[in-house]
């Protein structure tokens, strides 16, 4: 058996799990990230978007909203390329409590979250689609973050300090001698072959799924699966993130997300962070508070539904709402809580903070290896960063302009050209079309990939890498993962779009019959 | 001016009906609101394609199978005699485009993913890609023709399950352009009209194509002559060159409707595109006339009979909404097949039967759309296409067929109402 060795592995590939593996890569220790899956598979691809400006935590949950507004900050520095600045706005429609607008400003100015009230005309003006009856409005610097775009530059920069990142290798267990667990045993999900990880310190990024991870070790950690759904609706709705003025609660969020909007979310309990299943009742409700902010929504061209779930750390079960568990994150220094050395857990927390989350684990690491070496990540720009220019909506059509027709434009929802699709897959050496989609947003646009998904097929198998199976394969698993995102959504024009691709898919090109 | 009959939509099912009725000597108009599917399906007639999995070899027999296993079927409503009329009156009044084929046994298509898809009839472009008797296939594409993949396609059908044994390669050619940017197919289509992509393809192919292979081109062989650049293509490569149906827009569907709506203009039928029907007067079971709207004013129509081939929910003919209660969008019908709220319309696997596939307009014998107590809403008002209940065409592959057989026989229900009756269905 064959085996690697590091300073540091990481266990998890979300944001939380690439925050960490940069932050020690910056320090310069050695470095591997496994993932079971692909990056950004998880919670991280599944939220909503939010780059939080700390406000929706101002009353309930300062020290969350604390954490919020300093990291937004600095990720607007950082991460500008993974950040659009769409701002936010709080409003009070006539359903939420008018008292919570007091508590909010209160709650702002207590956490320093900048919250500046503004008239509801004004709010009207800029969001015109918002619901007329509305009462009282802030605006705050919330923003847009693409969570993909900030994974990938994460792992990206990380590399360029010595890390390996490893999608798709699975960790079997924790080798524990003595106290100390002193590496894993991995399985490339790809090849099945299985290998050890020397390492001198495990972090256990591995969210919702941090629990599985610690029982490896002997440890425990009450890290429960809190699921959240969302909805992309078809078109900008809203140009700002729009949060109601309440205390959190369902379906109270809506906010730009590229060319669509998201709104989310839902958050029950699942004992399956694996079993997401999204039911009717869920895109119900959130159709009908989405109706509260924007009148006419419930009808609106809805394209895809998903389903994430937070890691909702408690020391103990006692809690039954998962909104009364905190957003802040928990560092679990396993050598303390239960005296089993080298192996540290980072979870609860959010996307917004995950730097925060990765400097703190990695100070643990230092701890425990005796060294002191600075953070640098809240300074140091993430590749494609550099310039500190924020992400714009027209971005990619800039790109396209100045050479309109210089070559074949794949997807035309989000102006993906062949070569561009050529060029990841080959850097990927990927057979999945869904690693695609999240990387390059292959097929995320109204049809789909009604169009696309065909023509993305023929070029994956176009070099020699890939023959008619695996390519037959990764066309019917897109398809199929497609469609668990649909189904929950389809009414109106989304539906007729559905059948159209039905025709496309099954009545001319007949994949239903191709060779297994 | 009173009509004999106004036909809903423009799709295959109301060109057949019109053209129909028209040649039978009636008054008729269309009114759209655009064109139809024919611009997004290939050109082909299927009838029944599948019977659950198993792919149909003979259309005539199967149907008899179809129709004990699924009682509200679209084709349960044509009799034997309309549905084998029908297809021989859609290959004599399309001679130009050269349809063959029949009941009797469907013949094997490859799709631009190579997948041997059976259909009952295909124009003449098509036909050298039949791939019952197996041979030797060379399959070109375009570069920058995004939209048809050569290899892939001739990978899968090397390993398709066939009557007989196939061999396939691909070949990749760069036609000369201007720009490497995207290439339209009705760009290229126009370019094989003027003839110049046509010497340019002959000239592409001297020497690379080996003895006894046919040819097959993504479907942009023209819009006006495709049928004489086929034959060109032929006589100067001396093998036999055919078409592949890919994704829409469907240059061969364009074709047929151009063909239809020519012979229908030709033969006094007046076509009202971008338009929309917005109501309509009825006086004792009886629709008097249809309220049109088209740009800026609203007309009406006086008729005897209309025909509703507004398409199922692919086509706007249908639609759903969020707490999924479904409606016909033309004169707001009852909708059959829909699961009630609450219940599951779609199922987590793509590729399962989903509660909602077989949802529609349900009919009586002369295909005309029934209340809840069975009758007919409207005594002259009859429906035909994909807006019927019953089927699941793009799984069946049995569209095409559904609204060719439909389309006709709702003209015979107009014609001669009383020469047909319950018992002239197929099974």
């Amino acid at each position: 058996m064959s085996s690697l060795e590091a300073d540091v592995l990481v266990i998890g590939g979300g944001s939380t799990g690439a925050g960490v593996v940069r932050d020690a890569a910056l320090r310069g220790f050695s470095t591997i990230l496994v993932e079971r899956r692909d990056l950004v598979d998880g919670t991280t691809g599944r939220f909503h978007g939010l780059l939080h400006s700390g406000g929706r935590y101002a009353v309930k949950d300062p020290s969350a909203a604390v954490e919020c507004i300093a990291e937004n900050r600095i990720l607007r520095r950082v991460a500008a390329d993974c950040v659009e600045d769409t701002g936010g706005l709080f409003v009070a429609t006539p359903w939420d409590d008018p008292d919570y607008g007091d508590l909010f400003v209160k709650g702002c100015e207590a956490t320093g979250v900048p919250a500046e009230e503004i008239p509801v005309a004004e709010a009207l003006r800029r969001e015109p689609r918002l619901n007329p009856e509305i009462r009282r409005a802030f605006a705050v610097p919330d923003a847009a973050l693409d969570p993909w775009k900030l994974v990938w530059g994460c792992a990206r920069s990380a590399e360029q300090h010595g890390a390996r990142i490893l999608p798709y290798h699975r960790v079997l267990d924790l080798e524990v001698v003595d106290q100390r667990v002193v590496g894993a045993l991995v399985r490339d999900e790809h090849s099945g072959e299985e290998f050890r990880i020397h390492s001198k310190v495990v972090v256990n990024a591995a969210g919702a799924w941090a629990g599985q991870i610690a029982t490896l070790a002997g440890c425990v950690v009450n890290v429960r699966a809190g699921m959240g759904v969302m909805i992309a609706m078809n078109h900008r709705i809203v140009n700002s993130a729009v949060n109601r003025l309440k205390f959190p609660a369902d379906g109270d969020i809506l906010l730009p997300l590229r060319t669509a909007c998201v709104i989310g979310t839902t958050d029950v309990f699942v004992p399956d962070p694996d079993d997401t299943a999204i039911r009717q009742d869920a895109v119900d409700l959130l159709l009908d508070e989405g109706e509260k902010l924007v009148p006419g929504f419930r009808e609106a061209r809805a394209l895809h539904a998903w389903a994430g779930v937070r890691p909702l750390f408690e020391e103990t079960h006692d809690v039954a709402e998962t909104r009364d568990v905190t957003r802040s994150h928990a560092l679990l220094d396993h050598l303390a809580r239960e005296g089993v050395a080298g192996f540290v857990t980072i979870t609860g927390g959010k996307t917004t903070t995950f730097r925060l989350m990765a400097e703190v684990a990695v100070d643990a690491v230092c701890q425990q290896l005796g060294v002191e070496r600075r953070c640098t990540t809240a300074e140091a720009p993430l590749p494609g960063s550099e310039s500190h220019t924020l992400y714009g909506l027209d971005s990619r059509l800039a790109a396209r302009e100045p050479v309109p027709q210089s070559e074949e434009i794949i997807c035309e929802c989000e102006l993906i050209t062949r070569s561009r699709l050529e060029q990841t897959i080959k850097r990927r050496a990927t057979t999945s079309l869904d690693d695609i989609r999240r990387l390059l947003r292959l097929a995320m646009g109204p049809c789909q990939g009604g169009f696309c998904i065909y023509r993305a097929t023929g070029i994956l198998h176009h070099g020699d890498r890939v023959d008619h199976t695996e390519a037959n394969r990764a066309l019917v698993s897109f398809l199929e993962e497609r469609w668990k995102g649909l189904h929950p959504i389809l009414h109106g024009d989304q539906l007729r779009q559905a059948r159209f691709d039905d025709w496309i898919f099954q009545g001319i090109l007949d994949v239903e019959h191709l060779p297994a | 001016m009173i009509y004999d009959t106004l036909v809903v939509g423009a799709g295959l099912a109301g060109l057949t009906t019109a053209l129909r009725l028209t040649e039978q000597g009636q008054k008729v108009v269309i009114v759209a609101r655009g064109v139809g599917a024919t611009h997004l399906a290939p050109a082909t007639v299927d009838v029944l394609g599948y019977l659950g999995e198993e792919r149909v070899d003979s259309p005539a027999s199967a149907l008899t199978t179809l129709l004990s296993d699924v009682p509200g079927h679209p084709y349960g409503r044509v009799s034997r005699e309309q549905l084998g009329a029908s297809l021989e009156w859609f290959c004599r009044r399309l001679e130009r485009l050269g349809y063959a084929g029949g009941l009797d046994h469907n013949r094997l298509f490859p799709t631009a993913i190579g997948v041997a898809r059976p259909s009952a009839l295909a124009p003449r472009t098509m036909l050298g890609g039949d791939l019952r008797d197996g041979g030797r296939f060379l399959f070109v594409g375009l570069r920058g023709f995004k939209d048809f993949h050569p290899s892939l396609l001739a990978d899968n059908l090397a390993h398709a399950r066939l009557p007989a044994p196939v061999t396939a390669r691909a070949l990749e050619l760069e036609p000369p352009a201007e720009r490497r940017g995207d290439l339209s197919g009705r760009l290229l289509a126009r370019r094989f009209d003027s003839g110049e992509l046509t010497d340019w393809l002959v000239r592409a192919l001297q020497g690379r194509v080996e003895a006894e292979e046919r040819v097959g081109l993504p479907p942009v062989l023209g819009l006006r002559r495709a049928d004489e650049t086929l034959a060109d293509l032929e006589n100067r490569l001396e093998r036999r060159v055919f078409e592949v149906p890919t994704l829409p827009p469907s240059i061969p569907g364009m074709r047929l409707y151009d063909t239809l709506t020519a012979a229908l203009r030709r033969a006094g039928a007046r076509l009202v595109i971008n338009a929309a029907v917005v109501g309509a007067q009825a006086h004792d079971g009886q629709i008097e006339s249809v309220q049109v709207a088209s740009a800026a004013t609203t007309m009406s129509y006086r008729t005897h009979s209309v025909v509703l081939a507004s398409g199922g929910f692919a086509s706007g003919g249908l639609t759903l909404d969020s707490r999924g209660a479904a409606r016909e969008t033309v004169f707001g019908l009852r909708v059959a097949g829909v699961p009630d709220e609450g219940a599951t319309r779609f199922v987590a696997g793509y590729f399962d039967a989903q509660p909602l596939s077989r949802a529609g307009v349900a009919v009586d014998d002369l295909l005309r759309p029934t209340g809840r107590d069975g009758g007919p809403v409207y005594r002259n008002l009859h429906a035909a296409g994909a807006i019927l209940a019953g089927a699941v065409p793009w799984k069946e592959k049995s569209g095409t067929g559904i609204s060719v057989a439909t389309g006709y026989a709702a003209a015979d229900a107009i014609l001669a109402p009383s020469a047909l009756g319950v018992s002239g269905s197929i099974g």
